[in-house]
Order: C-alpha cells, then structure tokens, then sequence
C-alpha cells in the first residue's frame, strides 16, 4: 500500500477529557489526540485551580502561611503541615520534644490510611464499581472522628506549629485509635476478598500503564507509582525525619510496574500505617507538646532551605529562600502529583483510552496540589 | 552512585566556569564606633559580596543538601548529564526573582533513588533583562514542566524547550505574577 | 451536578455516602451531566481559567435551575484572596445567580444538607426538617 494511503487511513481526531471531571480527581483536562480506539498524544492542561500558593508564601507571613498547608493537597495535609513545620525548625534549629514528634507521626500515619482509603474508593469508582467507595468512606469517618476531636478539623487541618503541635491528645483518642486499629486491620483482607480478586478489576489493572524504574527516575517520579515500579524508595526509610527510624515498619515494593501493583503498594502501606500508630502508641512519652522558646515573629537567617516528607502520594519538598524578614522571599513546593503525571503524556502512547485513564487513577492524583 | 566522582566532576565544571582572575575590590568600610558599628559594617562586606561559582559542602542538618553547585548557565545541561550519569533524580527546579540585584536565579535539585541519601543542589544566575538558560529537559524528561511552569510565573526564558506555552495561567495572560514588580 | 472543584468535592463526597446520608433528602442523585440535573452546587475555588467552563456549564442546564455556593471560596473567593491576586474569581455571584451560600472552609456534610433543605424551603415555601436552635453554650 502506497504511504498516501496508510495516511488517509490513520485519521486522528481530537478530544477533550473536559476539566469537569465525574471522577473525584479534581479538575483536569487532558487533550487527546486518537487514533480510533487509541491514544496517539495526550496532553495534560492544569491550572484550573492554579489557587496561587506560592504568592502567598510571599505575601504572607510565616505564621500567616500555615492555613495554605492545609489546602494543598487536603487529603492528606497533616504530611504538609510536617514538612512546613520541619522546615522552619531546620532553618530556625528548634527542638521539638518528644511526645510531640509522636504525636505528628500518628497523626500523619491516620492521616495516609485515609487518603489511602479514598483513593481505593475513587480509583474503584473511575473504573465503574461503585461500592467499595461506600465502605471505604464509612472507616473514614471513623478516622475523621478521631482526628476531629484532637485537631479540630475534618479534612483541611492545620493542627502543626513550629516547635510542636497546638493540642495534646487526650486518653479518649488512644483508646479510639487502639479500637480503630482493631477494627481496621481484618478490613483489608475483606477488601481483598472484594475488591482485588474481581476478575474484571483484574483484567483492567494488570499489564496495564507499565512504567519502567528509568521513566520514573528522569520523570521525578516517587511514592507508590516508583514502589510499584520496584524501586524501594520512601523517605520515611532513605531521608529519615521526625522519630520514623524509631519505629519498626516495611516498605511495600512489587515488581511488576504495573497497574495492578501500584494499587497492591498502596493497600499495604495501609497495613503497615496500621504498625507504625501501633508501635507509637506503645512508645508515647509523656512530656511537653510544644518546645519552649519559639519567637512569635520568626525571622530565620538568609539562605535557602529544604525539606522533604512522605506524603501520601510521594515525596513532597518544600524550599524556601529566605532573606531574614518575617515573610518568605520565595516558597516553593514541590508536589508527588505534580511529576507522577508529568510522565502521563509519554506513557500514555499508544494506550487504549480506557486504560489510560486506568493508569491515570493508578497514580492517585490530586490536582489541587499539582496547580498549587 | 560516586559521591567522590561527582563533587569531583562539578568542581571542575564551576572552575571551568569561572571567570579570569580580577583584583579583589574591597568592599567600603565606614568608619563608626567600635562594637556595634564592626558588627554592621562586617554584616555589610558579607551581604555585598556575590557568590562566586563554585562547589560548597553544605550542612544537611540545617540547609537541607549536601553539594551545593554555583555555575555558569551555559554549564547547566553539562552538570545535568554528570548527575544523569550517576543515575540522579531531578526533583525541582525553582526560579528566584533577586530584583535588587538583577538578575534571575535557577535552582536545580537533584537527589538519589538508589539507597544512599544525597541531595546535591545546582544553581545558575542569569541577567534578568535577558534571562537565556538553556533547558535540561531533553537530559530529565521532567524538567519539561517545571521549566515550563517557571516560564510561566518568573519569564525565564528556557532556550531550547519544546513548549514554552501557557500552562497554570490562563492562555491569554501576559503577565509574570511571581517577579517582585508585578502588579495585578 | 457535582461541581467538585477542590477539598469541598471530598465533603459533598461524604456527605453523599453512607453517614451522612444525602439519598434520605432524595437527593443522592448526582449527575455529572448539566443537561441533567436541577441544582448546581459550586464546591470549591473558582479560578479565571474555569470560569467560561463554569458559565458554559451553567448555561446548559435546562430550566428551572439552581446554584448552591459551598464552602468559602464560591462565596467570596476563600482564604486565597489578598491584596496582589491575580487568579481566584471572588465568589460565584460575581457571574451566576446564587441562591443559597454554605459557609465553611470546608462546611461539614450536615451544613451541606441544611444548605439542600434551605433550597428546598426557598422553592416550595416549607421546611420538611425542623429547623434545630443551636444550644446556648454558655452556662452560668
């Protein structure tokens, strides 16, 4: 067949996965470009809920700036109010004391089982069943209930401040975690038995969105999508913070760069949440939950500083230059979501559109925290 | 991963980069009372030299890094390939408005997958009436956003990248909101 | 039609599952078509970018039509407005017709419902909820 011909046969036309979104990922487009059933390019476009965070870093002042934390990636802020508050007691080299370091650790670790949690019941709702999201959502509650009564807030907190955190946790919120806990733990092999056995989730996560360790590595790629690519890489673990090194927990890692493990990875590091809240319950100190002596008006000495936590949907930075006024002179973020769908456009090539947006739920984006 | 290899690598690079010897200015030094007027006027030297190019070992308990590069911005792609080599992540790369002293600074954080920590940061200052850097997104694909993306907010032009278009903002915006003159 | 824009979509989310059950108002339905649906409710920023989206999509609902404003930044732009913004839309009534507003950053699922019950009063004329007196806090 002459060249002419192929061509007039490959016809591509042009669609538009609107930013009104029926999945909960948030507002996303995506141009496409098909070819029939399949994907010849897919573009991303962001900044439909471009809400200026990194203005404000510089309009506000330090203190003034924690209420952004909350609203970055709102499933799971407690991991950015860490990194916020790990920031400034790096650059201002405040002491937090101990209880309060378990404190934040229990509290973040609740904080990833639930957006865990959600991201199950979404990603099952993208893909079309519509109940595992109901069950997902009702042990949620019961997390919000127990972070409630401690932070005040349901989803957005703000519970962290520099040198400790605001409110001590009362025996109430031990004896409901330790419950939770007890609750929680023969849940996950249910949702197995549910969810992950299906054989129609099978078919449509295995084999499906493989992404090799070397694109996740020249992508920036981290958190369950580079653990599912087989790469045992968890800050928790290689860039240790808070009491982390303290506490005895695994790092899920499967090889299969699939789909299918990047969900696997994602329900065992609930699993393993569920060891760490153990271990530091068992271990809480009493003592002190905010460190004495911290200025009202920080003002931290000039020059950049850098900090990274485990979020729950990767690594997420934070840099900050400062120039030794009480506002920051810049304050960057640096979002999982941001590079784990940076590599959807290279991925994505030649994938049925079904599949793709498969893969795009497997990378559990939220887009509040990619448009910051 | 060589730890050794790379510092090595990139203290050559900034020293290729350096310009040719110039005579040490000094920098004015007023005469004030003893005592606080030392203090201030050495606070002063300190805060009016620039930084020169060159490879720093930083704290990692206070700055957050281990390496910290200074280089040229023609050098950038070159450092780029030297952490590539050794298997090195990018993980951001920021834009910095330094108004007062004109220019633009790019900085680029790199850190390692593999096992060991080590986090190097790599830094380049450009003119900001004529901010040219080159891109380093065909060495780390994901450079392409966030280049793109500190187009879009500080006007730094990424010579090279394949699509310096509108990316957060919308597409007919033709302002730079994060330089420090930019009004709304 | 769910609108879920940004953290707000994660309580009206709630507030549609099984605790806070919205289907006992008879208003599980959530559509994500306009051409569907009665009552758009905004849940989350409005930035300039979204907003012919979100005029065009309020534009293809059929009448008799609705918009309910949840949460802070449909109402008046949020906690991201400050002197030197250059992106956010300050509220929803700057280009739609609100008719009722839910406060909160993020309001709780049962301010969402009371919102759906306050739009049900405003389009039939009763209420069937009684309304509940918050209890005094302060005691002696």
């Amino acid at each position: 067949m002459s060249s002419l011909a192929q061509s007039q046969l490959r016809e591509t036309f042009e669609l538009n996965i609107g930013p009104q979104h029926p999945a909960t990922h948030g507002v996303l487009r995506i141009k496409v470009v098909m070819d029939g059933e399949y994907i010849d390019r897919a573009e991303p476009i962001l900044g439909y809920i471009h809400r200026m965070h990194e203005k404000m870093g510089e309009n506000r002042t330090w203190n003034q700036f924690w209420p952004n934390m909350g609203r970055l990636d709102y499933l799971s802020a407690i991991a950015y109010n860490h990194c916020y508050a790990g920031l400034m007691e790096r650059a201002m080299g405040i002491v937090v004391p101990e209880r309060a370091e378990y404190i934040r650790v229990i509290t973040a670790e609740l904080n990833r089982i639930q957006s865990h949690l959600l991201g199950f019941g979404a990603y099952i709702m993208d893909l079309g069943g519509f109940t595992p999201l109901m069950y997902a959502m009702d042990e949620r509650e019961q997390i919000l209930d127990l972070l409630e009564s401690v932070t005040g807030s349901r989803l957005t907190y703000c519970y962290f401040r520099f040198g400790g955190v605001y409110n001590d946790i009362d025996d109430d919120f031990i004896t409901g975690t330790r419950a939770f806990l007890k609750r929680f733990r023969p849940q996950i092999p249910m949702y197995h038995k549910l969810v992950t056995g299906n054989v129609i989730l099978m078919n449509r996560l295995i084999g499906v969105g493989p992404l090799s360790a070397e694109i996740c590595r020249k992508y920036g790629a981290t958190g369950p999508v580079l653990r599912g690519s087989g790469v045992n890489y968890d800050i928790r673990r290689n860039e240790p913070y808070s009491v982390y090194p303290e506490l005895d927990f695994d790092i899920p890692v499967y090889h299969e760069c699939d789909s299918m493990a990047r969900y696997m990875v994602r329900m065992d590091e609930m699993l393993q949440s569920c060891r760490i809240i153990e271990h530091a319950l068992n271990k809480l100190p009493e003592g002190p939950v905010m460190a004495e002596k911290v200025p009202k008006a920080l003002k931290p000495p000039k020059g950049d500083y850098h900090y990274a936590v485990e979020a729950a949907r990767g690594t997420f930075s934070m840099r900050t230059v400062s120039d030794g006024t009480n506002t920051s002179y810049r304050m960057r973020l640096r979002s999982p979501t941001y590079s784990n769908v940076s590599l959807f456009e290279e991925a994505s090539r030649g994938m049925l559109l079904s599949d793709a947006l498969a893969f795009l739920g497997s990378l559990d984006p939220v887009i509040p925290e990619m448009d910051r | 991963m060589d730890r050794a290899k790379i510092k090595r690598e990139l203290e050559e690079l900034a020293a290729e980069g350096l310009p040719a010897e110039q005579p040490q200015e000094e920098a004015p030094v007023e005469v004030q009372a003893e005592g606080e007027g030392e203090d201030k006027a050495k606070a002063k030297k300190e805060e009016d030299v620039p930084r020169k190019n060159g490879l720093i070992e930083t704290d990692y308990a206070t700055r957050g890094a281990h390496l910290d590069v200074q280089i040229n911005p023609d050098q950038v792609v070159r450092a780029a390939e030297i952490l590539d080599s050794e298997g090195m992540t990018l993980e951001l790369v920021t834009g910095v408005d330094w108004i007062k002293e004109g220019q633009f600074e790019v900085i680029y954080d790199y850190s390692y997958a593999g096992g060991q920590l080590f986090r190097v940061v790599v830094r380049a200052r450009v003119d900001r009436n004529n901010p040219d850097i080159p891109t380093v997104c065909h060495v780390y694909g994901g450079a392409n956003w966030h280049e793109r993306e500190t187009w879009e907010l500080l006007g730094i032009n990424f010579v090279g990248h394949p699509q310096l278009e509108h990316f957060l903002l919308p597409e007919d915006a033709d302002f730079y909101p994060l330089r420090k003159d930019f009004k709304p | 039609m769910t609108f879920g824009l940004a953290c707000c979509a994660i309580e009206m989310l709630s507030a549609g599952c099984a605790r806070f059950d919205l289907s006992r108002f008879g208003a599980e339905v959530f559509r994500p078509s306009p051409r569907q649906s009665d009552v758009m409710i905004v849940a989350g920023t409005i930035n300039k970018k979204m907003l012919p989206a979100v005029k065009i999509l309020y534009d293809q609902m059929p009448e008799p039509k609705w918009v309910i404003a949840m949460g802070n930044c449909a109402i008046s732009g949020g906690p991201f407005v400050f002197p030197g913004q250059y992106n956010v839309v300050e509220g929803a009534d700057s280009f739609l017709p609100v008719d009722v507003y839910i406060p909160g950053c993020p309001p709780r699922p049962e301010a969402l419902i009371e919102g759906l019950l306050e739009l049900e009063e405003k389009i039939t004329g009763h209420r069937r909820w009684p309304r509940v007196k918050p209890e005094t806090a302060v005691k002696g």
